[in-house]
């Protein structure tokens, strides 16, 4: 079989290129209640929301380089709702003095047939996993605490294990490219959530062993 | 007197023998120098022992001078028994006398020493008593020292009394204080619960703005809590007083509302922008505390300000076919043609209001009071519509955004869909289709009223029903005849008003529309009134018994009207003989011919056709009536009473 040609190009999102401002930490299990307390004192006046998703990371490998990775994330606790695809690009390596990590983002809503058709497209799942926490909004900042648990049988999202005993958090923004100040109030805001969370830039491609 | 030899033997022997000091070797003997008198008082002197008795026994080298001193005793108790008893034998120890006369005794010799220092000092030849010389400064000390201490004891005294006094003001200051600051932190507890405040640094600040409603208006409407000082506590407290105060941002202070008004003609250009009418004073509400007043005064500028500014954002980017016209604090728009629809911000500061509220009131008060409070209404149902639409994507990676939108992919959604998620009316839209409702219904309103008045038959009656929506509304119109309106009831129209255009609906279901034209209205109604006559005359010649021959609302022969078409109807009487013929018209009003029968027109000419008798039953020719002057007071009893004449007596 021939493999499909993997675009080199940066991906973009139509007109508008958005970019994703990301800042993440973790907090183990007992901390988390004041983590909350916090996060509904600060974040907008809206009762918090839990939620629980399923991802599915799908790759594309070309002969040479790095393959093209796609996340299908589908809302477990909201079976109606339209199946998110997302394109992460690399962080920007560019302003060290910027506070968050900066990524091309690219979001589209799909249909419930998402997985066959990235499969049809020739994608392969790599891994898929469950996350359920809480979700918090400030303005256009996005504030997820989340547990990730690994899918025991392929397909199953009943069948979990927990990875670890913290969770993630992780304060995102979606903004469209050279929006700077954006890193500006991230910061601030994670200032604030300062002895019960360290948000720091941690870019994934150097974690990765 | 015995006493004196004994004496004399005494002092004899004791004169002539001379003590011996020492022997020399060579036998002389140096003698002891007699003895000065004034040593030999000395040491008589010495002898004496005042505290004994005189007849102590005391062995000892001078016993010669006591036997003198006990002989001169016994000789003075001698003299001192003669001189009082003389019987009285001397005894020493066991004469009863003896104590006082140890005691008088003692006290004559008191009485000699007293007598001697006397005398020493009466004759100056021994001892003088000089006074001695007193030192001023020395006799001036002691008042000085007095004063300084009379001085320091007054200070400790005054200090203990002022530091009692302090503590005093002080406990009472302190309570007062306490009581303030109570008082402050139980008004800081009462705006906590009401409004929304944090603390930042050493300052309380207050958010008054509507940002948690679902405002989106970037003021930071900002407030500042203070501790109210300024108040002197010798002085009585003022009943307003409240030891709470806020400070408001200048901006908006004072009080502001917004105008909504409708004028006929447009102003001139100059003139606009400029409008400052004022809100009379409003009383507080009694028992509100003052920052609450204040607080929400300011809250209301804010939102005026919103909704100002929102539409005038809007009557900026929406392309109308008759530019919004957006002046200093006035918007403009034209609903209509020659009409003119004006919303404006109306700001005071306190200040301002009392130089310019006298020369406004005279002023007629134009307020679409109805269109103000619903903008109001409109903003707040927008900042709700803020905050619900605010939904948590699911998934939880997904972006923010409109819920509907996003499954506008995946349910593959076309142009016309979405374009329909996304187009929401603006603030200024909707209140200007609002005006334009209301100013159609005004005006619809106002046209029957003057019809009604103008025209007195056939009458107009006009129901508006009390149910209404802001962009609809209905009134039923009834056309009637006086006296007759069981029978005429012919003409019953229902006026939707819609925004733009009047909608009549015929009791037949007929539809037509009207445009917000007022004549057109009025040239509608005017022509129904014109269809009721005739209408009226086919109801009354079924009541009458008479025979509609026939009938038309829209004749085609005669003068053309200028409004709608006039309508005809023919009856003929119950035996046919008479027929009554009425042409009304909107414009050319009503025309009322009466056909005779052939047989009672004498002045028909004989025709050669027609000879036989029964040619007699053809109709004759027609009449005019003088319409005019027929009686009657309105058209259908005028037509009944014709109708009444033209019908033979059984």
């Amino acid at each position: 079989m021939e493999a499909p040609p993997v675009t080199v190009m940066p991906v973009t999102g139509g007109t508008i290129n958005m970019m994703e401002y990301l800042l993440q930490g973790s907090v183990l299990d007992q901390a988390l209640e004041s983590l909350l307390h916090r996060l509904r004192g600060l974040c907008d006046n809206m009762e918090p929301e839990t939620f629980t998703d399923h991802e599915l990371v799908y790759l594309l490998k070309g002969q040479q380089g790095n393959p093209f990775i796609l996340r299908a994330r589908r809302s477990l606790s909201h079976p109606t709702a339209p199946w998110h695809l997302r394109y992460l690009g690399q962080p920007e390596v560019g302003d060290k003095s910027r506070h968050a990590l900066v990524r091309n983002c690219v979001d589209v809503a799909a249909s419930h047939s998402l997985p066959e058709f990235l499969n049809e497209m020739g994608f392969r799942m790599d891994h898929e996993f469950v996350t359920n926490g809480h979700i918090f909004r400030k303005g256009s900042m996005k504030i997820v605490v989340s547990k990730l648990s690994r899918i025991l049988v392929p397909g199953n999202t009943e069948n979990t294990e927990r990875l670890s005993l913290s969770y993630l958090v992780e304060l995102s923004v979606l903004a469209p490219a050279g929006q700077d100040t954006v890193s500006e109030d991230m910061r601030s805001f994670a200032e604030q959530l300062k002895p019960l969370v360290h948000l720091e830039k941690i870019d994934p491609s150097k974690q990765r062993h | 007197i015995s006493g004196v030899p004994f004496r004399l033997k005494e002092t004899q022997s004791s004169s002539c023998e001379k003590q011996v000091q020492e022997v020399a070797l060579d036998g002389t003997e140096t003698y002891v120098p007699p003895l000065s008198m004034s040593q030999n008082l000395a040491k008589l002197a010495q002898r004496i022992d005042f505290s004994q008795g005189s007849d102590s026994e005391e062995d000892g080298p001078d016993g010669e001078s006591r036997d003198q001193d006990r002989d001169r005793d016994r000789e003075w108790g001698k003299q001192e028994v003669e001189e009082e008893e003389g019987t009285v034998k001397f005894q020493p120890s066991l004469w009863p006398w003896d104590s006082v006369r140890n005691n008088l005794r003692s006290a004559l010799t008191e009485m000699c020493v007293l007598y001697d220092v006397l005398s020493v000092v009466k004759e100056k030849k021994y001892m003088a008593l000089d006074p001695v010389s007193q030192d001023p400064s020395a006799a001036k000390a002691p008042q000085v020292f007095q004063l300084i201490s009379k001085k320091k004891s007054l200070a400790t005294a005054a200090q203990l009394l002022l530091k009692g006094a302090e503590k005093l003001s002080k406990s009472v200051a302190e309570n007062q204080e306490n009581r303030r600051q109570r008082d402050f932190n139980s008004e800081l507890l009462r705006l906590r619960s009401q409004w929304k405040l944090r603390k930042v640094g050493d300052k309380i600040l207050g958010d008054l703005s509507y940002r948690s409603a679902g405002s989106l208006f970037p003021h930071h409407g900002t407030f500042e809590v203070i501790k109210n000082t300024d108040i002197d506590l010798d002085k009585k407290i003022p009943e307003d007083y409240c030891p709470l105060d806020v400070q408001i941002p200048s901006d908006l202070e004072g009080s502001a509302y917004i105008k909504v008004s409708i004028q006929k003609q447009a102003p001139d250009i100059g003139d606009l922008g400029t409008i400052n009418l004022f809100r009379r004073t409003q009383k507080p509400k009694a028992g509100a505390q003052p920052w609450h007043v204040k607080l929400e005064a300011a809250q209301n500028v804010l939102l005026c300000k919103e909704i100002f500014a929102q539409l005038s954002r809007e009557a900026v980017q929406i392309r109308a076919q008759i530019p919004h016209i957006v002046v200093k604090n006035q918007i403009i728009s034209q609903p209509f043609p020659g009409l003119q629809l004006s919303i404006s911000l109306c700001h005071s500061t306190a200040d301002k209001k009392n130089s310019r509220s006298s020369p406004e009131r005279t002023k007629p008060d134009d307020h679409l009071y109805v269109l103000e409070h619903n903008l109001h209404q409109m903003m707040r149902e927008f900042h709700k519509q803020q905050l619900s639409s605010v939904v948590m994507p699911r998934p939880a990676s997904a972006p923010f955004g409109h819920k509907r939108l996003r499954l506008a992919g995946p349910l593959a959604y076309d142009k016309a869909e979405i374009s329909g998620l996304q187009q929401s009316e603006g603030l200024l839209e909707k209140i200007i289709k609002q005006a334009k409702h209301i100013f159609l219904r005004s005006r619809t309103a106002k046209t029957i009223d003057g019809l009604a008045s103008r025209i007195e038959d056939p009458q107009i009656q006009a129901h508006w029903s009390n149910i209404n929506d802001v962009f609809e509304s209905s009134v039923k119109v009834l056309i009637t005849s006086q006296g007759y309106e069981q029978i005429c009831k012919s003409i019953q129209l229902q006026l939707n008003i819609g925004v733009e255009q009047i909608r009549v609906v015929h009791r037949d279901g007929r539809v037509v529309s009207l445009s917000h034209q007022e004549q057109e209205l009025q040239d509608f109604l005017l022509s129904q009134m014109s269809q009721h006559q005739v209408h009226a005359v086919q109801q009354l010649a079924k009541v009458m018994g008479w025979h509609v021959l026939s009938f038309s609302n829209h004749v085609g022969l005669g003068a053309v009207e200028s409004i709608g078409n006039a309508s005809a109807v023919t009856v003929a009487s119950p035996n046919g003989e008479y027929a009554i013929s009425v042409r009304n018209g909107p414009e050319s009003g009503c025309k009322v011919l009466v056909q005779f029968p052939r047989s009672q027109t004498k002045e028909l000419p004989k025709s050669d056709v027609i000879q036989e008798a029964k040619w007699s039953h053809l109709r004759g020719p027609y009449k005019e009536v003088q319409w005019s002057r027929m009686e009657g007071r309105n058209f259908v009893y005028k037509m009944e009473l014709l109708m009444a004449a033209l019908t033979p007596c059984p």
